[in-house]
């Protein structure tokens, strides 16, 4: 079930990346609608982060291509923003959460030029609506794994982009930090702006997220949240008789058998 | 002890090499690449050696350009191994400077004859005769100590470079992915530091060799990173070490009557050894006091 829609802010095309000789995303086409609050669902190893990589440049496509705001990457830098999965990081780097959300103004800065009093207000807002003000000047490897994806989320917040990929955010996030989170994403949509998130957990996906990405190695589903998030397209997106592209133990294995586990 | 003429310029040069080396080195080390600092400083050796044949002389800028080049092709060995081969870094790290390491050796020794350019010297530098050798200009003029001035030129641009690029090496350091998604080019910045290492390694080799170097690179910075946990605190701490390890060093040698390099290096290695033992319980606590020193002046 691919939905595809007019006017898409995200727009993949027929896109094929592999890592060496091993191909990790075949065929994906799909279109989002702009202010929706996105969820990409699908087992370890399904290619979820690849395919945000691949639309933000950071892993070449063997063919296809994306388009955002119905433009190359490169001409809408600026309007778009990744968080990139916490673990991608060492957090032992020398800096406290305020420098890191710094980080997220300086694109808007561009060369040579140094954050001032303006950008350093706008990261203590950031830091305030993940509601970690209080541990601005902490150094990062003094943070608790959630206390980092909430620096993470701010950073993103400091680009203030329209269109946000973020990669797990919720990975060691408690449950109550996890809805406020939600809540933030759920403002930000209101406003127009476009929420991509990778997701795990199914049984949550149907009520935060208006549209549903389901994919495993190629895209199972595409479409709003009502209609794919069905039995059929679960069991295809995390078990049960997948394509003939991968070895279908291995697969098996990484369900661990039971379709709805991740 | 003596502290004349002789011994300010040693121990200023010293330092300032060593502050160079410390500020770049810094961010090789937060970038997991210290190795990749030994490294380039080895294999710009046969850059040193044919720019030597080119120009007939150890100073001058061809020098500089011949082993910067060197060095610039060997990150693009080692960068083409691990991207495009897939080799691990190490080994690209590893087959990439034992490899133009070991040509600049074969060419020293070749060449031996027809050059004087000495394997020690190229190796392990002498800073003793900093002060002896003078740059006089065509007129005749004594202009002072020639390495003393190219420590100088060295300092200000590495100084110029991190401070102009700060930002781009702090986010790149730390999220090269994120910085390449705002259009930052990663790729420069990590050309740009190598540029830097391997021109500092050759403005210094006569100095302190081209060993020793690596040590000026990675230890101050690992010694300061068990100190602090902030970035430009860091580098203060780093460019701090870099004196007192030049101050130390001299008299170290002069007391034991050895090289004046080899006891900067010692001595460097002290620090960090202190530190380390120091870092198990005393620094956690030393740095808890103070924090609560300051939070009850607040
Ligand atoms: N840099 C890489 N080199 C080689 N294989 C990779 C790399 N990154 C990911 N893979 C492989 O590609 C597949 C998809 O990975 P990924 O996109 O990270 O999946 P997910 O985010 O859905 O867990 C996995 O099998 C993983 O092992
Ligand atoms: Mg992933």
């Amino acid at each position: 079930m691919i939905q595809h829609i007019e006017n898409p802010v995200v727009e993949v095309h027929d896109l094929m990346v592999s890592y060496g000789q091993n191909p990790v995303l075949w065929n994906v086409d799909l279109s989002l609608p702009a202010g929706s609050l996105v969820g990409i669902l699908g087992p370890n190893g399904a290619g979820k982060s690849t395919l945000i990589k691949a639309i933000m440049g950071l892993v070449e496509a063997n063919s296809g291509y994306s388009k955002l705001f119905d433009q190359e990457l490169n001409q809408v830098r600026n309007k778009v923003s990744y968080v990139p999965q916490r673990e991608s990081v060492d957090w032992d780097f020398p800096a406290s959460a305020l420098d890191i959300v710094m980080m997220g103004t300086y694109h808007h800065l561009g060369l040579l030029k140094r954050p001032g009093k303006k950008e350093k207000e706008l990261a203590m807002d950031c830091l305030d609506k993940v509601n970690m003000k209080n541990f601005a000047g902490r150094q990062i490897s003094e943070l608790s794994g959630g206390q980092q994806q909430r620096v993470f989320i701010a950073r993103a917040l400091a680009q203030q982009a329209e269109l946000y990929f973020m990669d797990e955010p919720f990975a060691g996030v408690d449950m109550s930090t996890e809805k406020a989170l939600i809540e933030l994403f759920r403002e930000m949509t209101a406003e127009g702006k476009t929420v991509i998130v990778v997701h795990h957990d199914i049984y949550s996906a149907g009520k935060y997220f208006d549209w549903l990405i389901m994919l495993n190695m190629h895209l199972v589903a595409s479409g709003p949240t009502a209609e794919v998030l069905t039995e059929e397209l679960l069991t295809k997106t995390y078990g049960g008789k997948l394509s003939t592209l991968a070895d279908l133990g291995e697969i098996i294995k990484k369900s661990g058998f039971n379709p709805l586990k991740d | 002890m003596s502290f004349d003429q002789n011994a300010f310029i040693i121990i200023l040069t010293g330092s300032m090499i060593a502050i160079s080396c410390g500020l770049l080195g810094a961010f090789l080390m937060l970038r997991k690449m210290a190795m990749t600092g030994d490294a380039i400083s080895h294999a710009v050796l046969p850059g040193i050696v044919i720019a030597f044949l080119i120009s007939g002389s150890r100073h001058g800028l061809t020098m500089v350009i011949g082993a910067g080049l060197v060095g610039l092709i060997a990150t693009a060995c080692i960068e083409y191994l691990t991207q495009k081969v897939k080799l691990q870094s190490d080994a690209s790290i590893g087959i990439t400077f034992t490899s133009l390491f070991a040509i600049g050796i074969i060419l020293i020794t070749f060449l031996a004859n027809q050059i004087d350019l000495d394997q020690d010297c190229v190796l392990y530098g002498e800073i003793a005769y900093v002060p002896i050798d003078l740059w006089i200009t065509k007129a005749g003029t004594i202009m002072g100590p020639r390495t003393t001035y190219l420590a100088v030129i060295n300092l200000v641009l590495a100084i110029a470079f991190v401070s102009l690029f700060y930002k781009e090496l702090k986010l790149s350091t730390f999220d090269p992915e994120f910085a390449a998604t705002i259009g930052l080019s990663t790729a420069g910045v990590n050309y740009g530091l190598m540029g830097m290492v391997s021109y500092t390694t050759v403005s210094s080799f006569e100095a302190v060799g081209a060993i020793l170097v690596v040590a000026l690179l990675v230890v101050p910075p690992a010694t300061a990173f068990l100190w602090t946990k902030n970035l430009k605190k860091l580098l203060t701490v780093t460019a701090i070490l870099g004196v007192l390890i030049s101050f130390l060093g001299y008299y170290l040698a002069y007391l034991l009557n050895s090289s004046i390099a080899g006891a900067m290096a010692s001595v460097a290695g002290v620090f960090f050894f202190v530190s380390v033992t120091l870092n198990r319980h005393q620094i956690p606590r030393i740095k808890s006091k103070m924090r609560r020193l300051r939070e009850e002046m607040a």
